[in-house]
């Protein structure tokens, strides 16, 4: 190439191929990844809705826990169920690494320390999982949802058995302390730091698995999708792959557990059951299966559901919110309704969920005013 | 490593002329066994294929043909025989490993990955020259942007060479059919393999994508110099294109020869027509 640059004819236009890998390369794309950027700094200056942010808190980390589904069930083809049995591991290891009774590491730390657990678990149990496919790989990993809370309720010097334990974690960044943020002279609630600390890791683990995803490892998992037999003889080592997929898959599910343990400032074994996994599941049949965007839409869409659900509940007819209310649903129930509904119209109407949606919108904007 | 990536030689007047006999084998098969229970999928099957020959398998449906190319890429392990890649026995090996040491195929009923684009499918077919992992294809700068932009480049020569241009972008799944086997001929050259084994290329195309696939396969032959064993039932291209033809019946070779030695066969026609009785 001179070393002149040609000029662009148009926006889609590339010159040479590190123009054409550019994942925002054309103006269009730029402008929105700048116009989110900014509407990540600026939020908490605009919301200070308590319920609002735990809404948002709530779909961060769902979102960086259905990135690492995705990545196992969307990208390489593996059904898991065994997801919530990961995030309450990363919950329980930020416990233990980051609070002030426990070995007090820093933010950075505890958070890549929980993980790291998590991935080194799944790479552990995923040789035996693996050797099974569908539907036996999806009973196998339910028995870890039940192994796990075994674990989670018996361990109790660790986990706090029935009752759970506090997660005490620091949250501080170059000064910066997450739960208690002051800034060009503002003090910012919880919420609101812990908002800027959770959707920067959104974006973070966004990148880095969209990086995954687009590279040698990452089309070599999508080829173990599409047709395993082909993937071997191209030279993809099945067993390898489909491991390093689970494992990666554990390590970003623990690093939502880890997220939510210290969000929440506490956990309980109740959290990590079955019904958590099938939340993820539907997070990224609605999102979109075997996409990045997807599973953030999904986690925007249904990470906030329950908790939009239980602060409507008295004005929906017929939940019942305490006992002794009358209503023929619990909100507990409703919320299991909706997502068992959400995924059974979305599988049945829009397999390839919001993101497609979202490609269509774009693909008949691209030509706009033109119909082609 | 020559092949796609290196100088490419003239098209026209390449002038491929038949291997000698004095030229030693690329792949030696000896002996070759291979049984399903009591169902004897191969037996006794012997051939060598040299660098730069185009050897053809023929036979009825059921013959053993596609058994065979099962047993060189590792997919089945024979209990027999041996299968050696420049000396490499084959037969411990599996599929993954095989392709490492150089031999690629195509599939009769299309082995792509529907859902990637052209581009990414031909990419696979680098995978086993490229070296980036989980961590450095997360981080993306660095080794894992080199590797895709080079490997890119050889991919791009592919595409040249089999016409795939308009394609590039489109999931390989939603492509006419014809294009299909010619992404997969493609998948397959972009491992530079050694060995390339051709599972019924034409198998359900019209004439003209027969023929566009035929010339395909000649110009793959002719610039980059590899051994290639084909499996067909379309006759007339057999004949046209092979250097040596190896007819089987019933997953015992019959015979091995010049094409036309093996048309005149009395042996080949029976096994085709049903010997007189």
């Amino acid at each position: 190439m001179s070393s002149r640059r040609a000029p662009r004819v148009h926006g889609l236009m590339t010159r040479g191929y590190a123009d054409d890998l550019r994942l925002f390369g054309s103006g269009k794309a730029k402008l929105g990844l700048l116009a989110l950027v900014l509407a990540y700094l600026m939020l908490p200056f605009f919301l200070t809705s308590d319920f609002w942010l735990s809404v948002l808190d709530y779909a961060g980390i769902a979102a960086i826990g259905a990135l690492g589904l995705n990545l196992l069930t969307g990208y390489t083809g593996q059904v898991s169920l065994g997801h919530a049995f990961f995030i309450g591991l990363g919950a329980y290891a930020a416990a233990q690494l980051g609070g002030p009774d426990a070995l007090n590491l820093p933010l950075p730390l505890w958070l890549l320390g929980a993980a790291v657990f998590g991935a080194l678990v799944g790479a552990l149990i995923g040789p035996f999982a693996l050797r099974l496919r569908g539907n036996y790989l999806a009973i196998v990993t339910l028995g870890l949802i039940f192994l796990g809370e075994h674990l989670f309720r018996n361990l109790k010097d660790v986990t706090g058995g029935n009752s759970g334990t506090n997660v005490d974690t620091t949250a501080t960044l170059g000064g910066l302390d997450f739960k208690d943020l002051a800034l060009l002279g503002e003090n910012f609630s919880f919420n609101q730091g812990y908002f800027w600390l959770i959707w920067g890791l959104v974006g973070l683990v966004a990148l880095l698995v969209k990086n995954l995803v687009r590279t040698r490892p990452g089309r070599a998992l999508q080829a173990v999708r599409d047709r395993d037999v082909a993937a071997e003889v191209v030279g993809v080592q099945l067993g390898r792959y489909k491991v390093g997929a689970f494992a990666v898959s554990s390590g970003l599910a623990a690093l939502a557990g880890a997220l939510l343990g210290s969000y929440q400032q506490f956990v309980s074994p109740d959290e990590f059951s079955l019904f958590l996994s099938i939340q993820y599941i539907a997070i990224i049949i609605v999102g979109g299966v075997g996409t990045v965007f997807g599973s953030i839409v999904g986690a925007l869409v249904l990470g906030g559901l329950p908790g939009l659900i239980d602060k409507y509940s008295a004005s929906i007819p017929g939940v019942s919110t305490g006992s002794g209310d009358s209503g023929f649903i619990s909100v507990f129930s409703l919320n299991q309704a909706i997502f068992g509904l959400l995924i059974v119209l979305f599988l049945v109407f829009e397999p390839r969920g919001l993101a497609a949606v979202w490609l269509r919108v774009k693909a008949y904007f691209k030509a706009w005013p033109f119909s082609y | 490593m020559g092949g796609v990536t290196g100088e490419v030689a003239p098209l026209a007047g390449a002038g491929h002329e038949r291997p000698g006999p004095s030229e030693p084998a690329l792949l030696e098969v000896t002996d070759l066994g291979l049984r399903f229970g009591g169902v004897k999928a191969l037996d006794g099957v012997t051939f060598d294929v040299r660098r730069g020959e185009l050897f053809a398998v023929i036979g009825p449906n059921g013959a053993g043909k596609t058994s065979i190319f099962n047993c060189i890429n590792g997919v089945y392990r024979p209990q027999r025989g041996t299968i050696a890649l420049e000396g490499t026995d084959l037969t411990k090996k599996g599929p993954a490993e095989i392709a490492g040491l150089g031999v690629s195929r195509t599939f009769q009923n299309l082995g792509l990955f529907e859902n990637l684009s052209v581009v990414d499918n031909l990419m696979l077919g680098r995978h086993h020259l490229m070296r980036t992992g989980f961590l450095a294809g997360m981080v993306w700068w660095g080794r894992a942007k080199r590797e895709e932009i080079e490997h890119r480049e050889a991919v791009e020569r592919v595409i040249e060479l089999l016409e795939l241009e308009p394609f590039r972008r489109q999931p390989a799944g939603k492509l006419p059919y014809g294009v299909q086997k010619r992404l997969e001929l493609g998948r397959a050259i972009a491992m530079e393999p050694k060995l390339l084994l051709l599972d019924e290329p034409v198998a359900g195309m019209n004439l003209e994508e027969s023929e566009d696939m035929a010339r395909h396969i000649l110009d793959v032959r002719d610039r980059l110099n590899l051994a290639m064993i084909l499996v067909e039932h379309q006759m007339a291209l057999v004949m046209d294109l092979a250097d040596r033809v190896m007819a089987m019946d019933f997953g015992v070779p019959i015979t091995v020869g010049t094409p036309e030695q093996v048309q005149g066969d009395q042996r080949v026609i029976d096994a085709y027509l049903g010997a007189a009785a």
